[in-house]
């Protein structure tokens, strides 16, 4: 009785773990139960029950409750795709006139709105597609192509690759120094004479489009949502569930909104890229102190100056930071968004995962993580960069970039003209080395993995099969012995004792949208493969990171790479795994180790450093080891800082076990996956989207909560 | 009730929150209970879904003889040079056929010119396809219906007739021929 006054906490979560396994043991498995009838959603089966909402019939396998709920949000992806499909082609027919036809045509209003919008995307990515690999669209769409017969000179030639290298190398100088501009320009090249050139233009101009965008979008919704808080209240859910949605979820409705191609990649990466800049404006314009708001009001600004020359260049760093953010986002778009059609690196990277053609995969891999690179650190050059004053330089010190520039302009002009004499019967290599005509490791990676394979296939083999059989396996039939009502009590409960009613009722109402929909048995799949990745990244985390911590130097090294990985598009980290596992659950599962531990090692690492250094000497004064100080004092301290890190752990574990369907899996992500290919599938697509984005807020709530209060009880709030 | 809510007041924080921990699992409890009397179907279920298993048992049996026999047409009747089914095949294959392709419905069509005109009419539609076997006639019927509208009248058709030969491809059987005369 003492132990229970003393420990109440620990008394009620054994209580609730005891309620947990009594459920777990009390209810048996319906005999009925079968994992695979989960696929046999929207399947007619006689002997399946049905209910019909809203005019929707949803058919279902009616276990008893206490085992699995019926799925009562079943008509909920049905209603989504009926509104879509009534929205595009039965809503507001209005006349618009067509210019092909010089006639009005009847056409629904959201129908057209969004033809106009794919129109205008496709334009801009042509434009900048044109600039960089020449083309005749963008003259055209000016002129006619009668004209451009007329004038064939008229076409953009594009600009040849020594060009673009050499520029970015300026860009980069003036941004970073001479240690950018030398990783500038040799990206540049290894692009080039990699024969990756005019897929990694058509990817940058996708980005050089959805970028800019994205950050106009985001930049202007945040600070509508600083100046009204209506603004950020209608705002914040949405931002939330965008924080903790799977990307490939957004692809199923947009495909059916704006059709298939460049334009729709470009829509998505928005929809995608614009919520992290909304909050790092918000949060840029919430960190102005107010003396300089006032500093500003009483200089006389206007709102529109006090907005546009004191706040907004106030935040400029954590507004750049944003963009770096936007930057990175359309990287790992790039690829995600060749699945529905967008042209680029991104299309020959799945092109060749999907021939499993892991040499040429790799190739297209490097290329994009050469580029996320160079522009994350440009970006962030940028962002750091103090604002140059000339007053005392001359012209020459002034635009010494830009007269640079020129002068490589010219240059490379003669280069390529040279070489279209000197290259007269072949390629022009001056200009640009065509595609899969440069130089390819691709054969010599596909023969390392072949040779992989051959010499360790027998302990590959037996790791796998460990693996799968002695630890997935049980861990997967664990999840899914799990009855509805042992899991609904088990994490309502934990919202309870962390953060009181209000918690329990969050988690509760994000749980139960999950046990009705009809992917219960799916999310706890995809809820077991991320708590696998999670464990294992957060032991290799918090170890790595700890270790690393001793040391200074180690410290900064551990945060580059830990930098350098996470620009790396997500889908890059399938290419290693699969030429070591092949195509299997264990790929996924590594892939997800790995992706995941990055924001485990740093958060551990900056939740350590967060210790205040008079701390440390107090400890040292006071005649601590080395040891006792890291358990006594900086664990502790440091432990809400590595909480919200196993947060982030869980949403990239989450992303990654999504990703992971490309390659195997049988979780909600196969289903995401399945609805890109479905006419029908944007309703289902979005629906499962929401799911995965609800199982990361559940832990994005419990942990944030705890977080708070453990600052608070600690004092460092 | 009076002294309940006194020692409500007078209990200790972790005692409160401690009861709101079990209040929580109750509400949910009966959440459930309610819920299952709703919607739960238990013992139905369960006879419901052993007729279903034992159906694709049989059909499983089923699939496994149509793999042994040869790919090609298989007739139910003498006279031709075609694989001759025995009684008993006769009667399994007609039982595992689900599949009357176009080549069927579009013989079947000739002899009937009304089934013809809506299956025209409504751009090659097929509402409904049956192979069936009949215990008392010892035979197999195959039949569709198609449905349209013709010059503005609604109309139903529906063809049946017995099933003399199927194709096999291998993985499955289907309706070759539907005697509809």
């Amino acid at each position: 009785m003492e132990l229970l006054k003393k420990y109440p906490k620990l008394f009620q979560w054994l209580f609730l773990l005891a309620v947990f396994f009594a459920l777990c043991f009390a209810i048996d498995v319906p005999e009925t139960y079968k994992f695979i009838r989960g696929q046999a959603e929207f399947v007619k089966d006689p002997n399946q029950s049905a209910f019909v909402f809203l005019g929707k019939e949803v058919r279902y396998y009616a276990f008893d409750v206490f085992w699995r709920l019926p799925p009562l949000l079943g008509w909920l992806p049905i209603w989504i795709n009926d509104s879509l499909f009534f929205l595009m082609n039965d809503w507001m027919p209005m006349e618009f006139w067509n210019e092909d036809t010089q006639e009005y045509k009847t056409r629904p209003l959201v129908l057209q709105i969004t033809r106009n919008l794919t129109a205008f995307m496709t334009f801009l990515i042509e434009l900048i597609r044109e600039i960089l690999l020449g083309g005749l669209e963008t003259i055209v769409a000016f002129t006619s192509w009668d004209w451009i017969d007329a004038n064939p000179w008229a076409e953009l030639p594009g600009l040849p690759w020594t060009i673009v290298a050499a520029g970015s190398a300026i860009l980069a100088y003036k941004l970073g120094g001479k240690g950018l501009a030398l990783y500038a320009l040799l990206s540049m090249t290894y692009i080039s004479i990699f024969g990756q050139w005019k897929p990694s233009m058509q990817t940058l101009s996708f980005i050089l489009v959805a970028a800019p965008l994205s950050f106009i979008f985001g930049l202007g919704l945040g600070v509508a949502a600083y100046k009204s808080k209506r603004v950020e209240k209608a705002l914040y859910p949405i931002l939330l569930v965008m924080q903790t949605m799977p990307q490939y979820a957004v692809l199923v409705p947009a495909l059916v909104l704006f059709g298939v191609g460049d334009h729709a990649a470009v829509i998505i990466t928005m929809i995608v890229a614009v919520p992290p800049m909304i909050l790092l404006t918000l949060l840029g314009l919430r960190a102005v102190p107010p003396e300089v708001i006032e500093a500003g009001r009483m200089s006389g600004c206007s709102n529109w100056q006090l907005m546009s020359k004191v706040l907004i260049p106030t935040a400029r760093r954590d507004i750049l930071i944003g963009v770096n953010q936007v930057i990175m986002v359309c990287f790992s778009m790039a690829v995600i968004s060749a699945f529905i059609g967008a042209k680029g690196l991104g299309f020959n990277l799945l092109l060749a995962l999907n021939q499993l053609n892991i040499g040429l995969a790799l190739e297209a891999g490097l290329c994009i993580s050469l580029i996320a690179i160079l522009l994350d650190k440009m970006s962030l050059a940028w962002a750091n960069k103090q604002v140059d004053y000339f007053g005392n330089l001359n012209f020459f010190q002034r635009n010494k970039n830009s007269l640079f520039f020129g002068v490589i302009v010219i240059v490379g002009i003669l280069l390529a003209y040279f070489g279209s004499i000197y290259f007269k019967d072949g390629y022009n290599y001056l200009f640009e080395v065509p595609h899969n005509k440069g130089i390819s490791t691709a054969d010599f990676w596909n023969k390392g993995v072949d040779w992989i394979f051959d010499t360790f296939f027998v302990y590959i083999k037996a790791f796998n099969t460990w693996l799968i059989v002695d630890v997935l396996q049980p861990m997967r039939a664990l999840y899914l012995r799990m009855p509805a009502i042992a899991t609904l009590v088990l994490v309502v409960g934990a919202g309870y004792l962390i953060g009181g009613v209000r918690s329990a009722s969050v988690v509760c109402g994000l749980t139960l949208f999950i046990a009705f929909s009809p992917w219960w048995d799916r999310a706890l799949v995809t809820t077991y493969m991320a708590t696998f990745g999670v464990l294992v990244s957060c032991t290799i985390g918090f170890t790595v990171g700890t270790l690393c911590f001793q040391n200074k130097h180690s410290t900064n090294f551990m945060l580059n790479v830990c930098d350098i990985f996470q620009t790396f598009p997500s889908f890059v980290y399938l290419i290693p795994v699969m030429m070591l596992f092949g195509i299997t659950d264990t790929s996924v599962l590594i892939a997800v180790i790995v992706y995941a531990t990055i924001p485990a090692t740093r958060y551990t690492i900056e939740g350590l450093r967060s210790v205040p250094a008079g701390l440390h000497d107090a400890a040292t004064m006071s005649g601590v080891t080395k040891f006792q100080r890291l358990f006594k004092i900086e664990f502790p301290l440091a432990f809400p800082h590595m909480m919200l890190g196993l947060n982030q752990t869980i949403v990239f574990a989450l992303f990654m076990v999504i990703i992971g369907a490309f390659i195997g899996t049988e979780d909600l992500g196969q289903y995401i996956l399945k609805a890109l290919s479905d006419k029908k599938g944007a309703g289902i697509g979005l629906t499962l989207g929401i799911c995965v984005a609800f199982i990361g807020l559940i832990f994005d709530n419990l942990i944030r909560t705890w977080v708070g209060q453990r600052k608070k009880h600690l004092g460092i709030d | 009730m009076e002294a309940f809510k006194n020692s409500l007041k007078t209990s200790s924080e972790p005692v409160k929150q401690f009861g709101g921990l079990v209040g929580i699992i109750i509400i949910i409890f009966l959440t459930f209970f309610v819920l299952n009397n709703i919607f739960g179907e238990g013992d139905e279920l369960v006879a419901k879904m052993k007729i279903e298993e034992e159906r694709i048992a049989e059909e499983r049996k089923l699939n496994k003889l149509i793999s042994s026999l040869p790919s090609g047409v298989l007739v139910s009747f003498d006279g031709t040079d075609n694989f001759k089914l025995s009684d008993e095949l006769y009667e399994a294959v007609c039982k595992a056929t689900k599949l009357i392709p176009q080549r069927a419905i579009m013989g079947a069509n000739f002899l009937n010119f009304r089934a013809h005109e809506i299956y025209t009419i409504n751009g090659n539609k097929i509402d409904e396809t049956f192979v069936k076997w009949d215990d008392e006639k010892n035979k197999c019927f195959a039949g569709f219906v198609v449905s349209g509208n013709n010059v503005g009248v609604d109309e139903t058709v529906k063809v049946s007739g017995e099933a003399l030969s199927f194709l096999s491809t291998g993985i499955d059987t289907r309706v070759y021929f539907i005697k509809n005369f």
